[in-house]
C-alpha cells in the first residue's frame, strides 16, 4: 500500500480570512506534486503547515510527523556570516558525520555550480547563485519531504529552465517526495507528476492531472505538456481578480 | 591647484595642533604654572614619568582593572542582553534592574563598593557597573534585530537550540555588541581613574591624586594626555578587531 501525506478537513485563518474551509488533499509519497493556483490563495501556508511552521485552527495533517522536512523559501535566507559550504554544513552538522557532510557539500555544489565559490561569503554571491545555494542546501539535508516555495521566482528563463532540470536530477537519484509551489504554469508542468490547480480563497482544489510521461522527456513543446498548459491557464483565469 | 589644496587638506590637521598650542603657550605666560604649566613643561613632565616608569608602574595597575571590569561587562552583560531579549520573563524581571544600574550615581557605587569590597576591589568593580549597563542594552538592541526568516529556516531544518543561540542569535548581535563595547570602553578608562583617584594607592587616579598633593600640574596634564592616549588606541584596536572579525559579511 502506497504512504500517503493526507490533509484532512483543514481550517485555517489567517490576519481575518478564511485560507482553508474544509479542505483536504492526499499526497503520494516518492513522487512530485507540482501545485499552481492564484497569489494569495494559500499555498505558502499549505508547504508551512506541512512543515509545522503554521498549525491548522482545525483538521489534521497526518503522515509527515516522521519526516525530516527540506525547505526552499522564495528567498534564500543564508547566514552571511558563512561560507557557501558552511551554509550548507549549518543543517548537517547535527545529522551527518564529517565525512558524509564534505561528501554531500561537494556533491550538491558541483550540481549547483558553486564548487569554487565553497570558501566565498554570500555578501559576493548574486542573486541567482545564492537561490542555488539554498537549492543545495535543501537538497544536501537528507530529508524526506521537500518543500519548494517559488524557488525560481527571481531567477532569468534559463537558469529556471537549468534548475528546475536539476530537481528532477535530484528527485531520480533519490525518489523523495516533492510538494512543488509555483505560479508558472509550465514549471509545474515539467516537474509534476501531478498538477493540482487551487482557487482562490477559500482555497479548494480545482483540477488535478496525472502526468505518466518520465521527466528527462517532457518538453514544453510536445504533448500532452502545451493543451494541459492551455486548460490551466484558463482555469487560472477563471480564478483570477482580474477574471 | 590640486596638489596645494591636498597639502593643505593633508596639514590642517597639524595647522589646528599649532594653533592650540599657540594659544595654550599664551595663555601659560599670563598664570602661575601652577595653574596652567606651558607646553614645554607638560613635555618635560611627560617624558619623566615616562622614563621614570611611572606610566608604566602606575598604568599597568589601571590597565588590567580597567580590562578585567570590562571583560567581566562584556561576559555578564551579553548573557543578560541575551536573556531579556529571548526571554519575556527575564525581560520583565531584569529590566528594572538595568535602569537603575543605569540611573545609579557613580560616587554611590564607589562609596559602596569602599563598604562592600574593600578599597583594593574598588576599581574593577565601578567599571563593571558603569559598563555593563551599556553592554546589555546594545545587545537587547542586537536581539531585537534578529531576522526572524532565518530562525524559521533553522527550526524547519532542526538545528539544534544551542547552535541556534550561537550561529545565528550571536553573529547577528555581535555588531551591536562591538557598538555596545567602545561606547564601554570609553567609559572604562574614566571611571578606573575615577576610582583610583579615591580608593587605592597605585594605577593612573593615584599617580594623578599624587600630583595634585605636591602640586605638579604639568604632571597632572601629562597623566591626562596618558588616558586619553590609552582611550585612543584602545579604541582604534577595538575597531581593528571588528573589522577583522565582520568585513567579510557585513
Amino acid at each position: 500500500m502506497k504512504r500517503l501525506i493526507r490533509f484532512d478537513n483543514i481550517y485555517k485563518t489567517l490576519g481575518g480570512t478564511r485560507v482553508f474551509q474544509s479542505f483536504s488533499l492526499q499526497v503520494e509519497t516518492g513522487k512530485i506534486i507540482s501545485i499552481i493556483g492564484p497569489s494569495g490563495c494559500g499555498k505558502t501556508t499549505l508547504l508551512q503547515m506541512l512543515a509545522g511552521l503554521e498549525q491548522p485552527d482545525s483538521g489534521s495533517i497526518s503522515g509527515v510527523e516522521e519526516l525530516r522536512v527540506s525547505y526552499v523559501f522564495q528567498e534564500p535566507r543564508l547566514l552571511l556570516w558563512k561560507t557557501v559550504a558552511g551554509n550548507i554544513d549549518f543543517v548537517l552538522r547535527d545529522v551527518e558525520t564529517a565525512e558524509r557532510r564534505r561528501e554531500l557539500i561537494d556533491y550538491y555544489l558541483k550540481m549547483m555550480g558553486l564548487y569554487e565559490y565553497r570558501d566565498h561569503y554570500p555578501k559576493t554571491l548574486s542573486g541567482g547563485m545564492k537561490q542555488r545555494l539554498a537549492l543545495g542546501r535543501a537538497f544536501a539535508f537528507p530529508h524526506g519531504l521537500l518543500l519548494l516555495d517559488e524557488p525560481f521566482k527571481s531567477l532569468d528563463t534559463p537558469l529556471r529552465l537549468g534548475l528546475v532540470g536539476q530537481v528532477a536530477r535530484m528527485w531520480r537519484e533519490t525518489r523523495r517526495t516533492i510538494v512543488f509551489v509555483t505560479h508558472d504554469i509550465m514549471e509545474a508542468l515539467l516537474l509534476g507528476h501531478r498538477v493540482l490547480v487551487l482557487s482562490a480563497k477559500p482555497t479548494f482544489p480545482v483540477d488535478t492531472v496525472e502526468i505518466n510521461v518520465p521527466l528527462e522527456e517532457r518538453s514544453i513543446a510536445r504533448e500532452p505538456l502545451p493543451g494541459l498548459h492551455d486548460r490551466m491557464l484558463a482555469l487560472l483565469r477563471s480564478e483570477s481578480v482580474y477574471k | 591647484m590640486k596638489n596645494s589644496s591636498w597639502l593643505i587638506s593633508g596639514l590642517s590637521p597639524l595647522f589646528g595642533l599649532v594653533f592650540f598650542l599657540a594659544v595654550w603657550q599664551v595663555a601659560s605666560l599670563f598664570y602661575h604654572h601652577v595653574i596652567i604649566p606651558s607646553p614645554v613643561e607638560v613635555a618635560r613632565a611627560f617624558f619623566s614619568l615616562l622614563s621614570g616608569g611611572q606610566f608604566w608602574e602606575h598604568g599597568s595597575h589601571s590597565i588590567v582593572r580597567g580590562l578585567t571590569g570590562f571583560s567581566l561587562a562584556v561576559v555578564a552583560g551579553t548573557a543578560v542582553g541575551l536573556l531579556i531579549g529571548l526571554n519575556q520573563t527575564a525581560a520583565s524581571l531584569l529590566r528594572p534592574l538595568v535602569v537603575v544600574f543605569q540611573v545609579t550615581p557613580l560616587v554611590s557605587w564607589l562609596l559602596l563598593a569602599m563598604i562592600w569590597l574593600g578599597f583594593s576591589r574598588v576599581p574593577v568593580f565601578v567599571v563593571f557597573v558603569t559598563t555593563v549597563p551599556l553592554v546589555i542594552i546594545n545587545t537587547i538592541q542586537g536581539v531585537k534585530s534578529i531576522d526572524k526568516q532565518l530562525l524559521q529556516m533553522a527550526a524547519v531544518f532542526r538545528v539544534g537550540k544551542s547552535r541556534v543561540v550561537r550561529e545565528i542569535y550571536l553573529p547577528q548581535v555581535a555588531p551591536y555588541l562591538m557598538a555596545g563595547m567602545s561606547s564601554a570602553l570609553g567609559v572604562t578608562w574614566k571611571a578606573v581613574a575615577m576610582s583610583e583617584f579615591l580608593s587605592v594607592h597605585t594605577g593612573i587616579g593615584a599617580g594623578m591624586a599624587e600630583a595634585r598633593m605636591n602640586l605638579e600640574t604639568a604632571a597632572l596634564f601629562s597623566w591626562t594626555l596618558f588616558l586619553i592616549g590609552l582611550g585612543l588606541v584602545s579604541d582604534r584596536l577595538l575597531a581593528y578587531l571588528t573589522k577583522q572579525k565582520l568585513s567579510h559579511w557585513m
